[in-house]
């Protein structure tokens, strides 16, 4: 029966090869039907593995295909427990709904067939990474699907910025990866195994050296993934790729993968105050940070890109104060409402033509009514309106922080900061695409092809309706990853009164942000009461370039590693090296000059060498005796 | 007292010829200074009981060999004296160094073995005379083959002397 | 009374050794470092000779036949080679041998 996990696992990859092959010879209709066949069946066999584990009160399936390496053993295993099952779950089930947008989305582009190839690679080396069983083939997923990220960010190849896009993710993604692979190292060395529950009972059970560093390695890996602080600026630049590719890598999958790492290593994180301190601040700053650069973005896609690295940022403020639960289940609702946005967006960007300066576009509700339905119940989704998905999940996620108590009322303070921005700048993006009377001309624009507004309905009822899996009266999330959380010691949400009062505060921080939105960018409050912000261009300006962070980041890492690569190059290498080198050579050339002098071809010189040298050796013999006394 | 003469009176001499082999000026001064040398040492090995020996030194080596030295002398008629003045770089050093190391291993030797002179000859049994006859015998016998070699090897010199010397230009037919 | 021991005479042959050496490295003429390396093969002789009484075998008499024959042979080759140089370079110095130089 776990063999099934291999059917799972293994289609999208087979498909990708059969695409491959098949390429030339069949025409758009019969890749459609094959690949989006295969992602219905790797989907359908995930729910009835699913099913099995629900019956089986989430004990975890293991199956073990080969040993790897011999020793210090390794095998290449899958687990499939409860976190990993709606992973699965997750990834399969959107790779459908995604796969179906882009057969309409992608049409008529004439490297059709390549995009699915990456699509597939992608969700193998995604399930990969989910269903390990040990670090190492975690590693392997991980890996592969910063490939598959990178082939697909630089998919238009032949535009510099995406191709530049492209390099930027999988440089950063490398830097996170460095730190992955030192704590590999490093618990291949204190524990001996990559094996998830060996390492874990280790660890329960007393064995905790050097795991501050471990722990922190691994933070660093999810920190490149999951783009946050200081490793996030990939994301923006990343929507150089096809929209429905960054729906599925960048809003639902790829970039959740970090928050999956460190769920999963939750039992040894627990025990590092300090991986959690850095997880919960990190995770706070780039809330903020994203979320600020998000007010005044003028393109559709880079809106919803912040959004997701604001989102992330709360996923890792909900680790951070040990809610694993509340991350896991934001995750999946933000996988959902995010996917929905970027496939409307990307319906947007089609019918417009391509055209995604948010500027231009204005009042597409009444050409786009299905589209903008949905967008907007995405927006209301993770403004944290209830009874959507966001609310649920960003609430729990706020009650935990606040929990915890301590300073960490600060952070939840500025969590709830960064909550009211997020609703702030999804009501403008929404406003300003389908309310907003402008006068641009969108009189040749209609409603989206069924084969991507049908995937958006779905999507919009899940948001919709996702969100009751973890409400406070029915924990169906926390009954789902109880087994896999056994041993952790995960922060509950305050009771009683408490708890209310802190949803009706985060309810009001979306709500004020969504007015605020509403009359700053609809009414034009600000110009009626003839407000003047102050230094309203430059806090604009700050917020369209990241607060420089980009530019800082480019003037100091790139411009620097290049003049001191290039120094390394002249000084180290050409005089250094090469010098030393010259020198010895010319050190032999010289002495060997020196020295064949003597060679001078008479006899008497070679007498006379003969002699003192014979002497010499003479005298040797005779003098050790002495010598060794 | 007249081994003690025995021996140094012809050592001294050894020692002089020596001397005048390398100091002399005149070719023909060294060959007599060698020939000075080669009699004082067959007189000594008369005194070790190599009679034969020193009978066959005086034949070859004092009869033929110098008489062959003396023949190229006359032939090639070195009149010029040699140059004192030494040319080659470094050699006076060198030589000098040499003659250094070399005084300074012997006086480290005999102070080393404190001026101690242990090895002395054995008793009048095993003393043997070097006669003819003894000679043979071992010589025929046991030395046989080396025997045969060098008879061949004079020959090889032999010929190898005339191929040498041989002047081509001498015997074209006028 | 002083008793004229093996040393003796192989300090002898030393002195004898070093003196013919020592000739060889100061002399330029070809036939007078000749007779150097006579000096050095009679040195040789005399240890021989002197070892011969001092162990009591014949062995090293016969050795020095086999040197003397040598040395003869050595002799007459060499003198051959020097009176062809000498044909050559009209001076018999070692000294203008150079072309094996390095």
């Amino acid at each position: 029966m776990e063999n099934l996990l291999l059917v799972i696992i293994f289609l999208p990859l087979l498909t990708a090869l059969g695409i491959k092959i098949i390429s030339n010879l069949v025409n758009e209709l019969l890749l459609n039907f094959l690949t989006i066949n295969s992602a219905l069946l790797s989907f359908a066999t995930a729910c009835g593995m699913f099913g099995l584990l629900l019956t089986d009160k989430f004990k975890p399936i293991h199956l073990e295909l080969f040993t790897w390496i011999p020793s210090p053993e390794i095998l290449f295993e899958f687990t499939l427990d409860g976190l990993s099952g709606i992973m699965m779950l997750l990834v399969t089930g959107l790779s459908v709904v995604i796969q179906i947008f882009s057969t309409s989305y992608m049409s008529k582009d004439e490297n059709y067939s390549k995009y699915f190839i990456y699509f597939n690679v992608f969700v193998f080396s995604m399930l990969l990474l989910v269903m390990s069983g040990n670090f190492l083939v975690m590693f392997f997923g991980w890996e592969l699907v910063g490939l598959s990220s990178y082939l697909l960010i630089s998919f238009w190849s032949k535009k510099q910025s995406a191709a530049k896009a492209g390099n930027k993710a999988f440089i950063l993604n490398r830097i996170g990866d460095f730190g992955f692979l030192v704590g590999l190292m490093l618990t291949l060395n204190t524990f001996g195994t990559f094996n998830y529950e060996k390492v874990f009972s280790e660890v329960l059970n007393g064995n905790r050296e050097s795991l501050s560093i471990i722990v922190i390695c691994f933070i660093i890996g999810a920190f490149g993934k999951s783009a946050q602080f200081p490793l996030f600026s990939w994301l923006p630049d990343a929507m150089e790729g096809p929209t429905p590719a960054s729906a599925l890598i960048h809003a639902a999958t790829m970039v959740t993968a970090g928050v999956f790492m460190l769920v999963r290593i939750s039992p040894i994180l627990q025990f590092s105050e300090t991986g959690k301190l850095i997880i919960i601040t990190a995770g706070l700053l780039t809330a903020l940070i994203a979320a600020f650069s998000a007010i005044n973005q003028d393109d559709i896609k880079k809106v919803l890109a912040y959004s997701t690295i604001s989102q992330l940022g709360f996923m890792f403020i909900a680790i951070g104060s040990g809610a694993y639960v509340a991350a896991i289940f934001h995750l999946v609702t933000h996988a959902f409402f995010k996917a929905l946005l970027f496939l409307g967006a990307g319906a947007v960007i089609h019918e417009m033509h391509h055209e995604q300066n948010i500027h231009k576009m204005g009042n597409l509700k009444t050409k786009m009514p299905i589209t903008a339905a949905m967008m907007g119940i995405g927006t209301l989704a993770i403004s944290g309106i209830p009874p959507l998905a966001g609310f649920w999940s960003k609430d729990e996620i706020l009650a935990s922080t606040f929990a915890n108590g301590g300073f960490y009322y600060g952070y939840w303070a500025l969590s709830l900061l960064a909550a009211f921005m997020t609703a702030f700048y999804m009501g403008r993006h929404w406003l300003l695409i389908f309310h907003k009377e402008t006068g641009n001309d969108i009189s040749e624009v209609h409603e989206a092809p069924k084969a991507m507004v049908r995937p958006l309905i779905v999507l919009g009822i899940f948001s919709f309706f996702i969100g009751f899996i973890n409400t406070p009266f029915f924990h169906g999330l926390e009954k789902v990853l109880e087994e896999t959380l056994h041993y952790v010691d995960i922060t509950h949400l305050p009771e009683g009164i408490t708890l209310i009062i802190l949803a009706v505060v985060s309810i009001g921080a979306g709500f004020t942000g969504l007015l605020l939105a509403y009359l700053i960018y609809i009414v034009d409050i600000l110009a009626y009461f003839k407000v003047k912000i102050p230094l309203k261009e430059e806090i604009k300006e700050l917020s369209s370039n990241t607060l420089y962070l980009n530019k800082f980041g480019e003037v100091i890492f790139v411009k620097g590693m290049k003049s001191f690569s290039r120094k390394t190059a002249v000084v180290v290498d050409g005089l250094l090296i090469d010098g030393l080198v010259n020198k010895i050579s010319s050190l032999f050339y010289n002495s060997s000059q020196k020295v064949s002098k003597s060679q001078n071809g008479l006899v008497r010189s070679y007498v006379v060498y003969f002699g003192f040298f014979m002497l010499l050796l003479i005298g040797l013999f005779i003098a050790t005796p002495w010598v060794s006394n | 007292m007249l081994e003690l003469l025995l021996f140094a009176v012809p050592a001294g001499l050894v020692i002089l010829g020596a001397l005048i082999v390398i100091f002399a000026k005149n070719p023909v001064h060294n060959s007599m200074g060698l020939v000075l040398t080669l009699a004082s040492l067959a007189i000594i090995y008369i005194t070790l009981n190599a009679t034969f020996v020193a009978m066959v030194q005086m034949l070859v080596y004092a009869g033929a060999v110098m008489t062959l030295f003396l023949f190229v002398i006359m032939m090639i008629g070195v009149d010029k004296p040699e140059q004192t003045r030494e040319e080659i770089k470094g050699q006076t050093l060198l030589v000098s160094g040499t003659l250094f190391i070399l005084i300074g291993l012997v006086s480290f030797i005999v102070v080393n073995s404190g001026f101690k002179w242990d090895l002395y000859f054995p008793a009048v049994e095993y003393s043997l005379e070097g006669t003819p006859d003894l000679i043979a015998a071992s010589l025929f016998t046991e030395w046989v083959l080396p025997f045969e070699i060098i008879s061949l090897l004079l020959i090889v010199a032999t010929a190898a002397a005339i191929a040498l010397a041989y002047d081509t230009k001498v015997r074209k037919p006028k | 009374m002083i008793e004229v021991s093996t040393d003796w005479y192989l300090t002898l042959a030393a002195i004898l050794f070093s003196i013919g050496f020592l000739g060889m490295m100061i002399r330029k003429n070809a036939l007078i470092m000749f007779m150097c390396i006579e000096l050095m093969l009679n040195s040789v002789n005399l240890t021989f000779i002197t070892a011969s009484k001092h162990f009591g075998t014949i062995e090293g008499q016969i050795s020095v036949f086999f040197v003397l024959v040598v040395a003869a042979a050595e002799v007459v080759v060499g003198l051959a080679i020097i009176v062809s140089i000498f044909k050559k370079q009209s001076s018999a110095s070692v000294d203008l041998l150079r072309t094996s130089r390095g």
